[in-house]
Formats: structure tokens, C-alpha cells, sequence
């Protein structure tokens, strides 16, 4: 049987075939799913800020940002012996979950989306796809036997991604 | 050397207000805790009457709470990361500030609207039109309102709250939406707790505060306990 493993907010887990990685209930937080079909492995960052700048670094968690929990998740993986050159991504959540008042707008979602796209650049990791912004909380589920992503929004039925 | 305090120095230079913010909650003490709770228990009272006057309904409160979460266990607050809820979120403004929201099942928005406006066709809950979703944003403003004023009273500091915004969603995607920004510096959250219970119906509403971490120097120096 394979194991469901859940991260939550600000976490990074890797895992191989034939487990599952999950996050439930997503907002303007992205996911960062990244996996490597040759060796199976994969990973899933729940990132929750764009930008790490003027944060000291002593109490910087680098599971937080896009900026900094992108890398990290990549540099996991390479430690766990995944083929660099197969690694591909997918990128899920960013939605704007509180429609803007005349008092504010949060807007986070799009900024996150933004700043995980472009961290991904930089490492060269290409995006395989993507399911972003809107105004609706997501659920996803990632089998590392195929690196397939099951995405559910509230009162639809699931998709593959 | 005496260092200026961390608010003086953000108000003079404006220096990302991570860097001096306040260190992390997990550091408060029990009585600092207490004394949060007890500021909710001053707000909630204030909130639980001015609802029970719109409904014309008897309303009980549950002891609030001051609860520090780590970030991962935020979204399972309310019956689950995926269980359907109705969020109200208002900002709070002002010297003191922070989030207000509401969490509420939707059966129990569905039946405050119906007891709101006797004689309304209540449509389902994610098809609610603008008469549902402005009374809904009422109520929330009306709670907001009224338990910033028991604080501002309290804390003779002037607080106000913006205009709610409201989502019907998974519940996970609500909270984190508003505690991400919140949690830049510590993995915890502060957030005082309580729900309101309406017994005739069973109706639940759950209310929390989370203030600022740049704020809560301030606000504990306040309430005396820093």
C-alpha cells in the first residue's frame, strides 16, 4: 500500500515511488512539485511567501519562501540521487482567496505564483504545468509512480494535472 | 547599550518590520497569555451582545483561548483543511493592528440568513447573490466592530477594522491566505480564539484575532505585562 504523505504550510518532503505526497486545502499558498521519472523520486515544497530579502538571516526559515524553499527542494533531491537533467516541475495554488475590498487587496497568490516561476528559471527546471491563481482553494495529490498530479477544487470533481 | 525599542525605530526609518519585530512568539509568557486571553474575553462579551441583539437570539460564548500554532497545524482548525466554510476577513487598523476573521459553517450561514430576513429565499451556499453575501459581510462587521471597541475602550488605543471581505471555501485555503504574511519571521501564530453557540439552532461561529507580531510589543506593553 502506498503511504499518503501530507505537508503542510512551510514544509518540504521528498519521497519515491510508490508513496503519494499531498496537501490539502491550498490558498494563496503555491505548491512546488518537483520529480524525476527516472529515478521516481520527487518532492513537493508548500511555499508560503514570495520573498525572503530583510529577513535576518539566524531566523530565516528557508522552507518559507519562494526565493529560498525552490533551491532547497532541488538541492534535496540532488542529495537524494535524482538525474538533474530529467527533474521536471509543476506549480499549483496562488489563488486569491478574499475578493479585494475598497480597504485592501492582498494579492499574494499572484506574487508567490510569480516569485516560484522564476526561482524554477533559474535553476533551470523546466515547468511542466500549472494550475494558478483563480479565486478557489485547491487540494493536490502526487503519485511518484508517474509524477501525476490529482487536483480537486470544492464541488468539482478531480483532475490529472 | 540601550537599543531604541523595535516600533520607534520602524516608525523613524521605516526598516522592514521583519528585522525588528517582535521575537517570536513562543517566547510569551503564561501570563503574557493570560493577559491576551483576557483581552478576548473583553472583546468576545462585546461581540456575543451586539449579535445576540441583531438575531434577537440568546447567544453563549465559549472561554476564549490565546493559542500559539505551529504553521502546520493552522489549516486543520476547523473541522479539517477541506471542510466547507464561510470566511469573513477584516483587517484591523489603526496604532494596534492585525486580522479579524470569522469562520463559519455554511448550514450556519445559511440559517443566520434565514433568521435575518424572515420571508428571503436563502439560495445555496455557493450561489449566495449580493443580498446574501452584504448581510453576511454585516455581520462580520458588526462582530469586528463591536469587539475592537471593548478593546479600544480597554486600551484607550484607537482601533479600526477595514471593510470584510468573505469567501466560501475549503478551510484551509481560507486561514492560510491570511496567516501566510503573518508568519514571515516565526513558524507560530498567535491567535485568540473563541466561538459563539446559538443552542435553539445549534448554530457555530468561530472568531479569531491574530495580531500583528509588529504589534504585539505594543499591545503587551499595554496590557502591562511586557
Amino acid at each position: 500500500m502506498p503511504e499518503i504523505y501530507p505537508v503542510g504550510m512551510a514544509d518540504i518532503r521528498i519521497a519515491k515511488a510508490p508513496d503519494v505526497l499531498a496537501v490539502y486545502g491550498v490558498g494563496s499558498c503555491v505548491i512546488v512539485a518537483m520529480y524525476d521519472p527516472k529515478s521516481t523520486i520527487g518532492g513537493l515544497a508548500h511555499v508560503i511567501l514570495p520573498d525572503s530579502t530583510g529577513i535576518a538571516s539566524e531566523r530565516l526559515n528557508p522552507k518559507k519562501f519562494a526565493d529560498t524553499a525552490v533551491p532547497l527542494l532541488y538541492q534535496t533531491l540532488s542529495h537524494a540521487g535524482v538525474f538533474k537533467g530529467s527533474l521536471w516541475a509543476k506549480v499549483v495554488g496562488g489563488a486569491e482567496m478574499f475578493p479585494p475590498t475598497e480597504d485592501f487587496s492582498l494579492n499574494i497568490g499572484k506574487k508567490n505564483t510569480e516569485a516560484v516561476i522564476d526561482a524554477l528559471k533559474k535553476l533551470g527546471v523546466p515547468v511542466m504545468a500549472a494550475d494558478t491563481g483563480g479565486t478557489a482553494g485547491r487540494s493536490m495529490e502526487m503519485r511518484l509512480d508517474s509524477g501525476r498530479i490529482s487536483l480537486t477544487v470544492l464541488g468539482e470533481s478531480a483532475r490529472d494535472l | 547599550m540601550q537599543f531604541p525599542s523595535p516600533l520607534f525605530i520602524m516608525a523613524r526609518n521605516s526598516i522592514s518590520v521583519w528585522e525588528y519585530a517582535m521575537e517570536d512568539v513562543l517566547q510569551l509568557t503564561k501570563d503574557q497569555l493570560d493577559a491576551l486571553r483576557e483581552l478576548g474575553n473583553i472583546g468576545s462579551g462585546n461581540a456575543a451582545t451586539a449579535l445576540a441583539q441583531f438575531l434577537n437570539r440568546k447567544i453563549d460564548m465559549d472561554v476564549p483561548m490565546a493559542k500559539i500554532l505551529p504553521l502546520d497545524q493552522v489549516s486543520g482548525l476547523v473541522g479539517g483543511p477541506e471542510q466547507q466554510v464561510m470566511g469573513i476577513f477584516l483587517k484591523v487598523m489603526g496604532q494596534l493592528s492585525g486580522r479579524f476573521i470569522l469562520l463559519i459553517p455554511t448550514n450556519t450561514a445559511v440559517k443566520l440568513l434565514q433568521a435575518l430576513m424572515p420571508g428571503f429565499e436563502v439560495a445555496t451556499p455557493g450561489k449566495f447573490g449580493d443580498m446574501e453575501t452584504s448581510c453576511m459581510r454585516e455581520i462580520g462587521n458588526i462582530l469586528a466592530g463591536s469587539f475592537l471597541n471593548a478593546l479600544s475602550v480597554l486600551t484607550r488605543v484607537p482601533m479600526l477594522n477595514s471593510l470584510p471581505s468573505m469567501a466560501i471555501d475549503m478551510a484551509g485555503a481560507l486561514l492560510d491566505t491570511v496567516i501566510s504574511d503573518m508568519a514571515a519571521v516565526s513558524d507560530h501564530v498567535l491567535m485568540i480564539e473563541t466561538s459563539f453557540v446559538e443552542s435553539q439552532e445549534n448554530l457555530r461561529i468561530h472568531i479569531f484575532l491574530l495580531p500583528d507580531p509588529a504589534s504585539l510589543d505594543r499591545l503587551l506593553e499595554i496590557l502591562g505585562v511586557k
